[in-house]
């Protein structure tokens, strides 16, 4: 269980991971140079030109910005009412045989008729936006925190019972530490998930986000643009989850070390 | 705390009941009979926690359980574990645990502390609600006899120095006399009190 200091680059998988990386840049100029067309098939040097670019004209964190902000809204949004509606429908056993089937429903729903309808009926504006965005996240939320409910400790629920523990301490000090590990898995599954659907969601009616850049760059057919967006943001993301996602991840999980 | 049972019924069975027992402040009572006879059952009606049952609870005593396992919050530290569910404060919190041996461990999760370290906490965090009447269940049920014995000692030591009562479940006829409390044996079916 418990893991002596290491650094990084120590870690197991780092180096084959670094390699296929490797491998992958070399495919990309192989392609490259065999399609000859720049246009169609930049290569990676051209594509890296470009992220310069639009980091030193400052474009990158402008749209970067909007698009992160669209995705914390939505990603809060769809955290807190699915962890409600998976609170509520693995603790009730009515609650489940009602909601359940509009939470198969609603999983099964493709993103882009829910993105589609918010537009029409809520407006082409930011809410409909996070609205759609959140939409589409919350039932699988529901669903994971739902599965971690049913696996509460009825111990747990006794002991705090007993001691009448007040309902905001039961759930600040009993629940919520158990689903921890089902939220942490929702999070990443979901920020992941979110972040492409934001994307479409600015691709099909937004005015700035990394999503309409592609859209604009995609309507002048700029391969090499596209690409460079697309990576810039990959980044932007696997940093958040770097940085951000799994470092408390690990807090939330120190209690299951051994020594501390 | 008193409880008169007409009946409970446990799967479409009556499993205990008519009887009658009332505890003061500084009574013990051990409850005894073989497993699945009900005791548990029973001192879970008695603590609330179970109330589909035909009868009437009353009394105003505050009562505190000691469950069978620890029953602690892995993810809070040991000190924490008292204070948390018995809003009791720190000070209270630390002056227990010394009282059961724990002087030290305050800072620790539960799963760094040994079963006994365990157990010894669910003790401390029980007197910390400073009960009229402590309820166990088979606290000492799965412990090696010198853990079982330091168990009992400690368990007395605090029972004599709060004045408190005590509801003990158990199956073992000698742990009654060890902790001075008035044996009721519970049998038949549906069980009733035998005296």
């Amino acid at each position: 269980m418990s893991k002596s200091r290491r650094y990084p680059w120590q870690s197991p998988g780092v180096v084959p991971g670094l390699l296929s990386l490797l491998a992958m840049l070399l495919l990309w100029i192989a392609v490259a140079w065999l399609s000859d067309n720049p246009r169609m098939m930049p290569p990676p040097f051209e594509v890296a030109a470009h992220i310069r670019q639009i980091i030193v004209s400052g474009e990158l964190w402008h749209h970067a910005g909007m698009t992160l902000f669209r995705v914390l809204a939505s990603f809060i949004l769809a955290m807190l009412v699915g962890l409600v509606l998976g609170l509520w429908m693995g603790r009730s056993r009515g609650a489940d045989h009602w909601l359940n089937p509009g939470l198969v429903i609603a999983l099964n729903v493709p993103a882009l008729v829910v993105i589609v309808l918010a537009y029409i009926w809520i407006g082409l504006n930011e809410m409909a936006a996070i609205t759609a965005v959140a939409l589409n996240k919350i039932p699988v939320v529901t669903v994971m925190i739902r599965e971690g409910t049913r696996a509460l400790r009825p111990d747990l629920d006794d002991m705090a019972r007993a001691f009448r523990m007040s309902p905001l301490d039961r759930l600040r000090h009993v629940v919520l530490p158990q689903l921890a590990p089902h939220i942490a898995a929702a999070a990443r599954a979901g920020i992941s998930l979110i972040w492409k659907i934001v994307l479409v969601v600015e691709f099909l009616g937004r005015s700035n986000g990394v999503g309409f850049k592609i859209h604009l760059l995609f309507s002048s057919f700029n391969v090499a643009g596209v690409l460079a967006w697309a990576l810039a943001f990959v980044a932007v993301m696997l940093a958040i989850d770097l940085f951000v996602l799994r470092p408390w991840e690990a807090r939330a999980n120190r209690w299951r070390r051994d020594e501390d | 705390m008193r409880i008169e049972l007409n009946e409970k019924v446990f799967g479409g069975r009556v499993i205990l009941g008519p009887l009658a027992l009332e505890v003061e402040r500084g009574q013990r009572v051990a409850l005894l009979g073989p497993s699945g006879i009900g005791k548990s059952t029973l001192l879970r009606i008695i603590a609330g926690l179970d109330r589909d049952f035909d009868g009437r609870l009353s009394g105003d005593d505050r009562l505190a359980v000691v469950f069978q396992e620890p029953v602690l919050l892995p993810w809070r530290k040991a000190l924490d574990n008292i204070t948390i569910p018995t809003g009791c404060d720190t000070a209270t919190a630390r002056d227990l645990m010394a009282q059961v041996g724990l002087s030290g461990h305050e800072g620790q999760f539960p799963r760094q502390m040994s079963l006994g370290q365990q157990r010894r906490l669910a003790l401390a965090r029980a007197f910390a609600v400073r009960p009229d009447i402590l309820l166990m269940d088979e606290p000492f049920a799965s412990l090696d006899a010198e853990t079982a014995a330091r168990m009992i000692g400690l368990t007395l030591e605090l029972l004599e120095r709060s004045g408190a009562g005590l509801i003990h479940v158990t199956h073992d006829t000698g742990e009654p006399a060890r902790l001075a409390a008035r044996p009721l044996r519970l049998g038949g079916s549906p069980a009733v009190l035998l005296g």
